[in-house]
């Protein structure tokens, strides 16, 4: 074709903009609405330009306590060293270009009455819609697992520094050392996240490290997509990988940071590297908001993601109850542009068209190795639910030319979504 | 993707002057609404910036008759099939209408120019210029773009198309004879060739 995209754009933008956009356009005196976002993660940005995109007079503010944002997904390349740390990371200067306010600040309250946000910056920020995705805390169900502890045993659950630290501990570590991953109890954010931590560890260590193995010492009895990376294991990680569940004393319930120790019931363990990932449960700033239930987390209306608690506020990502899906990067994308056109709706004084969502979690368990699990939802007066026939697991046994393109598809997945969320 | 959402927003103008008739766009809010979840994988408004195909530009016809194939086990994929089974008919077409509305985008590939030019002799020579246009633009609404669509979707899907133990659609079984003769080198000469076109 003879137009390059901005061309195009020009000549056509009008009448293809709407037709692609599809949802009527709300449009009021300029600044008249205001939406704050607060969390620039997978739920946050994806909330904030979807609002701005379909409301284009409302004021967004998107309040995100640091300057960068790591991404989990493919932080586990990073400590495979397929990756480096700068491949996960991105900026705001892509989302404030659409016109969204970027804050960089830590929010510390919110007045659901006043309908205002305060900062630790000593900003109060009013709101009509509020929108959190805080993502996940960590719980103490590990005795010692403190602070000071994470920085000897990174959990490496929110990539950044932590990620940094435990390549850097997987680096220095001698050959023959022994690196315990310490999974968590469900639920927690991405559900084979462990499974593919352990395999890009175990790429490296088979590469770098080929007298080292890696326990994985398991709060569970069994985990998502487990066939398919016992199926992977066995044809790329033999006698690298060992799998420890919690009948067979693999669940840890202390450690001993300085010591370098991890206890289960009826052991002890002084690992070469120990990576834990603690039990989680909703950002600490959504129960301080009072947005959970007994539960830890936010329960939402599952159509809309406004919250059952608080009116006004709508709850994404990791830290809501989302009927089946799970807490992941690709739902709390889906849960974002949901949460949006609701607004937009409400805002418009329009019916939102019927919600859809999806997610899917790719596995990379050598670079050339992908694996995945996908479902398609919708919503019923039940809540949210996969729809039946949809989604699944990759085959088992399927050639190494189906799993060498669903690890080309994996990468595309991470550079198509973190555009739709910061590009 | 600056200038697409601000294709979006360039919309506004016209956008507010329609807002009083806001409900009778709901047709197509309903092709967004399934289609906003398509992103994740094929990029903001199906413009792919990875290896996973664009989706869009390509003709309702031909969108709406693929991801059905995919849907009823007709056409081989590594994930389309899961996904195309969570979509009704209607939620099929309204999403088939939404992307053939969008036009394609300008993708920018590093590919080998000894490779591209390797294949389009074989493009030329094989005969796939007949369905497919002299470089890879195709005339007729069933057979889908080809040039500036992702080298290793392409080079998949021909090494799909030839592998008879794949299930493909009817309207592929031709190809399936014609990529029988050639080998891995050929098919990725070819792929490289329709990435290289705009
Ligand atoms: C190792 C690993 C691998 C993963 N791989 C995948 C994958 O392949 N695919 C997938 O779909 N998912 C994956 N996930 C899951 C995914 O990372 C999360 O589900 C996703 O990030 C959830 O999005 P969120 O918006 O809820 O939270 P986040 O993305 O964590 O964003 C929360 C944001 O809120 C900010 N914030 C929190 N509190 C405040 C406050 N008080 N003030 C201001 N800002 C605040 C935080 O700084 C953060 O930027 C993975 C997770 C891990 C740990
Ligand atoms: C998890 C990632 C993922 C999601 C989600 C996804 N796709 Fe796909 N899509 C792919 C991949 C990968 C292929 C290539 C075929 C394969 O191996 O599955 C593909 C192929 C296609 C094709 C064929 C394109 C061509 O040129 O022949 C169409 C059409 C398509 N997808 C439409 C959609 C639509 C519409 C949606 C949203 C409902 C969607 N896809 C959601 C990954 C995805
Ligand atoms: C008789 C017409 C015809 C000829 C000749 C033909 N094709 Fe096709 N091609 C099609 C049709 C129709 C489809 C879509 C098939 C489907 O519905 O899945 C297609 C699809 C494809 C695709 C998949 C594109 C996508 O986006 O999914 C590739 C790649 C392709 N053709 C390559 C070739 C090559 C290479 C040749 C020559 C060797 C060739 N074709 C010859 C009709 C043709």
């Amino acid at each position: 074709m003879a137009f390059n995209r901005r061309e195009f754009v020009k000549l056509t933008g009008a009448t293809a903009g709407l037709a692609t956009l599809g949802l009527p356009l709300v449009s009021r005196a300029k600044g008249s609405v205001s939406i704050v976002v607060i969390g620039g993660g997978y739920g946050g940005a994806t909330a904030a330009k979807y609002c701005r995109a379909y409301m284009p007079d409302a004021k967004v503010t998107l309040i995100e306590k640091n300057k960068y944002y790591y991404s989990c997904p493919f932080s586990n390349e990073v400590l495979g060293g397929e990756s480096k740390i700068e491949d996960v990371r991105f900026g705001y200067d892509g989302i404030a270009s659409h016109g969204i306010d970027v804050v960089i600040d830590e929010v510390t309250g919110v007045d659901p009455a006043a309908k205002s946000v305060a900062t630790k910056g000593g900003k109060n920020v009013s709101y009509d819609y509020l929108v959190v995705s805080p993502g996940v805390s960590f719980k103490n169900n590990i005795e010692g697992y403190d602070e000071a502890a994470m920085e000897k045993m990174p959990h490496a659950w929110k990539a950044g520094p932590q990620t940094t630290l435990l390549r850097k501990q997987l680096e220095e570590m001698e050959d023959g050392g022994v690196v315990m991953l310490v999974a968590p109890p469900n639920p927690f954010r991405c559900p084979p996240g462990p499974y593919e931590r352990a395999s890009q560890i175990a790429h490296y260590l088979k590469h770098h490290k080929p007298k080292s193995k890696l326990i994985i010492m398991d709060s569970k009895d069994k985990f998502s997509k487990q066939g398919l990376f016992m199926e992977g294991w066995k044809a790329n990680y033999d006698g690298i990988i060992e799998w420890r569940k919690a009948a067979d004393d693999g669940k840890v319930v202390g450690v001993d940071a300085n010591e370098g120790i991890l206890r289960t019931e009826f052991e002890e363990h002084k690992p070469a590297v120990a990576n834990v990932i603690p039990a989680q449960t909703a950002g600490a700033l959504a129960s301080a908001i009072g947005l959970t239930n007994e539960s830890g987390w936010c329960p939402v209306d599952q159509r809309t993601f406004e919250s059952s608690i608080i009116k006004d506020v709508y709850v994404i990502g990791d830290s809501c109850i989302a009927g089946k899906m799970p807490k992941s990067g690709y739902a709390a994308n889906s849960q974002g542009k949901v949460a949006a056109a609701a607004i937009a709706a409400k805002v418009g004084g329009y019916d939102m068209p019927d919600p859809s969502y999806v997610n899917t979690c790719y596995s990379l368990i050598t670079p050339d190795w992908g694996i995945s699990v996908a479902a398609v939802y919708q919503y019923t007066p039940e809540g949210i639910v996969g729809v039946k026939g949809a989604g699944g697991l990759s085959p088992m046994g399927a050639p190494e030319s189906t799993r060498k393109a669903e690890a080309m598809y994996a990468r595309s997945w991470f550079r198509n979504i973190t555009t739709d969320l910061f590009g | 993707m600056h200038h697409k959402l601000s294709r979006i927003l360039a919309a506004s103008v016209l956008g507010s002057a329609l807002l009083s008739g806001a409900t009778t766009a709901s047709a197509d809010a309903t092709g967004a609404m399934v289609s906003n979840p398509c992103a994740g994988c094929h990029g903001i408004e199906g413009a792919s910036q990875g290896q996973a195909p664009v989706i869009a530009g390509l003709s309702q016809m031909y969108l709406a008759s693929t991801m059905k194939a995919y849907r009823d086990g007709q056409r081989y994929a590594t994930i389309m099939d899961r996904i195309a089974k969570g979509y009704t008919d209607a939620q099929i077409d309204a999403m088939s209408g939404h992307f053939a509305n969008i036009g394609w985008p300008t993708n920018n590939q590093t590919v080998d120019a000894d490779q591209a030019a390797k294949g389009q002799k074989l493009h030329t020579s094989s005969g796939c210029a007949g369905c497919h246009g002299a470089t890879g633009v195709s005339m007729m609404p069933n057979a889908p773009r080809l040039a500036g669509q992702y080298a290793g979707f392409l080079e998949q899907q021909m090494h799909d198309y030839k592998d008879a133990a794949k299930a493909i659609p009817p309207g592929a079984m031709v190809m399936r004879s014609m990529l029988a003769a050639m080998s891995d080198e050929d098919i990725a000469a070819l792929a490289a060739f329709y990435a290289s076109q705009k």
